[in-house]
Parts: structure tokens; sequence; C-alpha cells
């Protein structure tokens, strides 16, 4: 009688195992493993012994360092203008309801469901020069604007707008856990609206917030697709700077030093969002 | 018949069917990395054709982009090659036979003069470079414009004229970056003719030496340097070949570099407005070159890959690289009729240059991003 659910236990814990071993596997085979020989290949040469000339030589190349500073600060605006957009949007879904909310929140959601590659295209066709946007000014005499198309804020914007339904998404599941009851006690009490989302929903959604940002993070280092077709020819961000160290220059000791390079800023990313999932869940607990 | 049997019977004929259509069907494994515009013309107009001329021979299109992923069959189809074993590759659309290193020497490519092709003899002698590769279609960067806004008696006709023009009408003239397309890589490799001379002969794929390019690609850049400051945006430059049309397409720019069998085919399709006019620089053409087809010599149905190779070469087919693809055909112009030879005089080069594959373009499109690139004004 004592000893069955003692076995069932154990049972649970190997089954269990058993369903995470395939992911497991496949993480240890598709990314640890490759990482690893990336790492190692950079570092030691067989025959030749260990060198870390091609990092030395990155962090010594003005070009490629020029490079990784506006991969940081792209992917650091980005994200944070994606957590900005989203919140407004956000806090309307998750305190209304009715036929406009459903239309607000599947608009938010639609780019979810384009490729980026049209949304490259439809950015030059609408912000671009002669685009819509201007032919609407023109149509109304009023002077053209500039084009963000080829300059820096060309593809932080065609980013944001790609990235904001997972923002939007992440942010929603956060304000799930502030209940509607504790707002509108704090209505009762006298609180304004600045202060309830001051002192209320943000500590709530705390976690969400840094999840979110971190997602963001590692999905922008690897960009390639906007940058690549909206961004300046140069500095280019580390996707199509990798890109064209490894098949343009054929080059692969110096394109994977750049990958590896990548990796560990993301990895420290990986770092942040797994702290900040423990902590939530002690949280919950 | 129950359930088990109606399965068995079933599965049965399934395997008998597959078999049989495997047996009479001959799968020609072809591949190519160029643009959509060939594979879609590959797909849509050759196989058809060469299907029916060639009952129960089937040609797979397979598509390997960026040309690295191409590359790497290469490199199968080598290492095949001396297993012995099927390199799973019957034909590349394109591809340069003098890579990969030592390919030639250790027998990797076939011998187009010597495989005994019907039509071989038609080819245009200026596109026969080496004999491991088949010529079979043609396409030279030009010069494309707006004709409303530049008359034709007044485009730019030589390089000091363009640089000119250029400088006159700042903000007009864009030419993509040197690695994402031919259009804007021969427009920089004929900046590179111009500062070294204007003879294309001094750049071969085995004579790059370091000393030699910092001299010459120095002063390209300072040629390039000049006229950022005059191109669109004080110095953008767009990410490919079709991202240049499309601005010269919106009127955001006047003048842009183009590869002729892109620009005819955007003008047919109406993406390119018909007031857009061609025209080649006369003291230097523009780079261009010929699409070399390869075959290895392993490939399990060469015999079949020869027969495409030969079809290809046909009247009927280099007439419609001329019409539909607006490329320029590999065959002298005297055995195709003479009133496509008046209808497109306007692209029949007379001169092709070429700039060597290799180090020199390397050295070219990642000194373009370290030396031109990062200098742009934005004030």
């Amino acid at each position: 009688m004592i000893s069955a659910p003692r076995s069932r236990v154990g049972g649970g814990g190997l089954s269990g195992l058993l369903l995470v071993a395939l992911p497991v596997l496949l993480l240890l085979w598709l990314v640890l493993w490759p990482v690893l020989q990336a790492f190692v290949g950079t570092l030691y040469f067989p025959g030749k012994g260990f060198s870390a000339a091609s990092y030395v030589y990155f962090f010594s190349d003005a070009y490629s360092l020029r490079n990784l500073w506006l991969t940081l600060w792209v992917t650091a605006l980005t994200s944070i203008l994606r957590v900005a957009a989203a919140m407004p949007i956000a806090l309307y879904l998750r305190f209304r309801t009715g036929s406009i909310a459903a239309l607000v929140q599947s608009l938010a959601l639609f780019p979810l469901f384009v490729p980026s590659v049209l949304v490259a295209y439809a950015f030059i066709r609408v912000l671009g020069p002669n685009g819509i946007v201007d032919t609407l000014l023109v149509a109304v005499h009023l002077p053209k604007l500039p084009s963000p198309y080829l300059q820096p804020a060309g593809p932080i914007i065609g980013l944001v707008w790609e990235g904001l339904p997972l923002t939007l998404l992440l942010l929603l599941s956060g304000l799930g856990r502030v209940s509607t009851a504790s707002v509108e006690a704090a209505r009762d009490l006298g609180a304004g609206g600045v202060t309830i989302f001051t002192r209320i929903i943000l500590p709530r959604i705390q976690s969400s917030i840094i999840v979110a940002l971190a997602f963001n993070v590692l999905g922008l280092f690897s960009a390639f697709t906007l940058p690549y077709l909206l961004g300046p020819a140069s500095p280019e961000m580390m996707g199509p700077y990798m890109q064209r160290t490894f098949s343009d220059n054929a080059d692969p000791l110096n394109a994977t030093t750049q990958a590896v390079i990548t990796f560990a800023f993301c990895a420290a990313f990986g770092l942040i969002y797994v702290r900040a999932i423990a902590k939530g869940r002690k949280g919950l607990r | 018949m129950n359930r088990r049997e109606f399965l068995m019977v079933s599965t049965a004929a399934t395997l008998a069917a597959t078999t049989r259509f495997a047996s009479a069907a001959t799968r020609l494994d072809m591949y190519t990395s160029s643009d959509a515009n060939i594979s879609d013309f590959f797909s849509n107009i050759i196989k058809p054709a060469f299907e029916s001329a060639n009952s129960g021979t089937e040609l797979n299109v397979v598509i390997a982009r960026p040309q690295a992923a191409l590359d790497a069959v290469v490199q199968r189809a080598l290492a095949a090659l001396s297993a012995k074993a099927d390199p799973q590759l019957d034909f590349i659309e394109q591809y340069d036979p003098l890579l990969p290193a030592g390919g030639i020497d250790a027998g990797l490519w076939t011998d187009f003069s010597k495989a005994g092709l019907k039509n071989y003899g038609t080819l245009n002698k200026l596109a026969i470079q080496t004999p491991y590769g088949l010529p079979y279609r043609g396409s030279q960067v030009l010069l494309a414009y707006d004709t409303t806004k530049l008359a034709k008696d007044k485009v730019p006709k030589t390089f000091a004229d363009l640089v000119a023009w250029i400088k006159a009408n700042p903000g007009q003239f864009i030419y993509n970056r040197p690695d994402k397309g031919g259009s804007g890589n021969n427009f920089v490799n004929r900046v590179v003719h111009e500062v070294s001379g204007r003879d294309p002969s001094k750049f071969k794929v085995d004579n790059f030496d370091q000393a030699t390019a910092d001299d010459v690609l120095g002063k390209a850049w300072a040629v390039l340097n000049d006229l950022a400051p005059s191109l669109y945006d004080k110095g953008a430059y767009t990410a490919g070949n079709t991202a240049s049309l499309q601005l010269l397409a919106q009127g955001a720019v006047t003048m842009i570099p183009a590869w002729s069998d892109q620009a005819l085919q955007a003008i047919a399709k109406g993406v390119l407005p018909e007031t857009t006019g061609l025209v080649q620089l006369t003291d230097l053409a523009l780079c261009g070159d010929f699409s070399k087809a390869v075959i290895p010599t392993n490939a399990a149905h060469r015999d079949d890959a020869l027969k495409l190779a030969d079809f290809l070469l046909s009247q009927e087919m280099q007439t419609a690289i001329i019409e539909k693809l607006g490329g320029f055909p590999a065959v002298d112009w005297s055995s195709l009729p003479k009133d496509l030879h008046d209808k497109y005089a306007d692209v029949i080069p007379s001169s092709i240059p070429t700039f060597p594959q290799g180090k020199w373009t390397t050295a070219v499109q990642d000194g373009w991003y370290r030396n031109v690139a990062p200098n742009i004004s934005r004030t």
C-alpha cells in the first residue's frame, strides 16, 4: 500500500525525463555542439596550437567594432521602443472588451503573420522615396518627408513593427496576473491612472517586461532581412556582416569569431531571461 | 476483400507503380543559384520544352541559393569523383569551371569542345573563355535612365561625362552595394578599370597581388568617395539589383547601373515605365559576362545532360533567351533570325569586358565596405 505510490512517483520521474529527452538531445546536437565547435575552432588550430588572433583582430578592428556597436544600440533602442509601443495597446486590451478591442488585437497581432521580406518591400513602397506617404503629402500640398529608407532609422521602424505582436502577447500574459479587483480597490481609494500603473500594475508585470526585453534582444541581435534591405550599407548589423564575411570574403574563421562574440552577448541576455523566469516562478509560489 | 487484403493489394500496386515510373523516367538533376528570373525561366520554359523533346526524361530544377549552397554541392561532386560515387548532380546552369581549385586538373568538368555537341560550332567566339564551361546566355551591365528627366541626346556616353553628370545632378544616381548584386559591383569594377588605364586584361583570376591592389583600389576609392556626396541621399547604396530598379521605377533617382536582362524584363512587364532608356558607355563598356553551364564528368546522366546543353544552344531556346529572358544569345547572331537582331540592337554588345572572380573581387567588395561605404555625411 505504501510502496505503490512511491513507485508511481519514480516512474513519473523517468517518463518525465523521457519527455524532455528529445528536446534536450536536439539542443545538445544542434545548438550546444556547434557552439562548442565554433568556440574551439576559432581558438585551437590542429598542428599549430592555440591562438586568439581572430579575436584580437575583431576587437582591434575599428570597422568590426563599429558594426558591433551599431548592433548593440539598434537592439537596445528597438527593444525599448517595442515595449513602449506595446504597453498602451496591452493595457487597453486588458481592461476593455468588445468588438473594437477585438479589432485592435487582430490589427496588433497581424505583423506576426507577415514575412519580413514583405515587410521590407511594403516599407519601401509606403515610406520610401516617392512612396504612398509622399504621394498623400503632395496631394494635400505638404512637403515630402525625408525618407528613412537606407538610413539607420529604416530597419528600426521595420523591426519595431515586426516584433510588436510577440511583445504584446508577453505583456498581455503578464497583465493577466493583475487582478481587476486590486485596480478597482485602488481606484476607490482615489488613485489616478498614473498611480495605478506605477504602483499596482508595473510591480506585477516586472518579470514579464524583463522576459519581453530578453526575447527581443535575442531576436534582434541576429536580425538579418530588415537591416539588410532597409539599412545603410555601413555600419552593418552583425547578421549581414557575418553573412558577408562568410560567403563574400570566403573567410569562415573571422565569420565564426563574429558568431561566437555575438553568441556571447546573446547568452548573457539569455541568462537574464532564465533568472527572470526563475524569479517569476518563486513569486508564484 | 477485407481491410488487410485491401491494404496489401494497394501497397503492392503503389510499389509497382513507383518502380515503373522510376525506371521509365530518367531524372536529370539540374542546379541553379541564379536570381529568380533565371530559375523561373528554367522551370517554366526550358523544362517543358526539353521534356517534350526528350520523352522519358524529367528535368529536376534544383534551386541552390545562395552561391555558398551551390559551392557545397560542387564540393560533394568533387569528393564523389575521387570516391567513384554518384555526385547526384548532372548539370549546373551557371558555375565558374575554374572552381573549385584543382577541379579541372582532377577531371571534374566535361570538356565541351570534345563532347560532340551539334550546336557548339554556332557559339559566339567572344563568349568562349574555357572549353570546360558552356556559355549559353549573356548579360551586361548598362545604364538605365528616365528619359522624361534626361533627354536621350544628353545622356552621358563616357565615364568622364557620367561623373560630370552625377555631380551636376546630385541625388539622382545610385548603385547597389557591390557584394549584393552585379549591377553595382560592375559599376565599381568599371571605376577600377577607369583608374587603371581602361585595360580589363590587367586583372586575371591568378594575378592578384596586394601591392598592385592597394595602389589601384586606393585610386578607385578616391573616385568613388568623390562621387558619394552627389549620390542619392548623399551616399546611400541599395541592397541589390532589384532595389535599384525600384528606386528608378519610383522616380526617386534618374539613373542607375542595371543588368540588361533585368532592365529589359522590367520594361516588358511594366515594372519600369516605357520611358526608360538604356545606354552603354562607349569608351569602355561596363562589365558583363556569359553564364557558363558545367557538367561533371562523373554525372550519372551525363549523356542526357549533354543533350540539355545542346538543346540550350538550339535556335528555339536561344530565341527564348532573348525574348523571354531579355538576355543576349551565346550563339552568333548570324544563326538567329535577322528581325531579332534589329529589335535588340541597343543591347547587342560590341565588347564585353570582364572582371575576375576570386581574390580581386573579394578585395574590391570588402575594400569598398571599409573605404567607401562608411564615408557618408548625413548633414
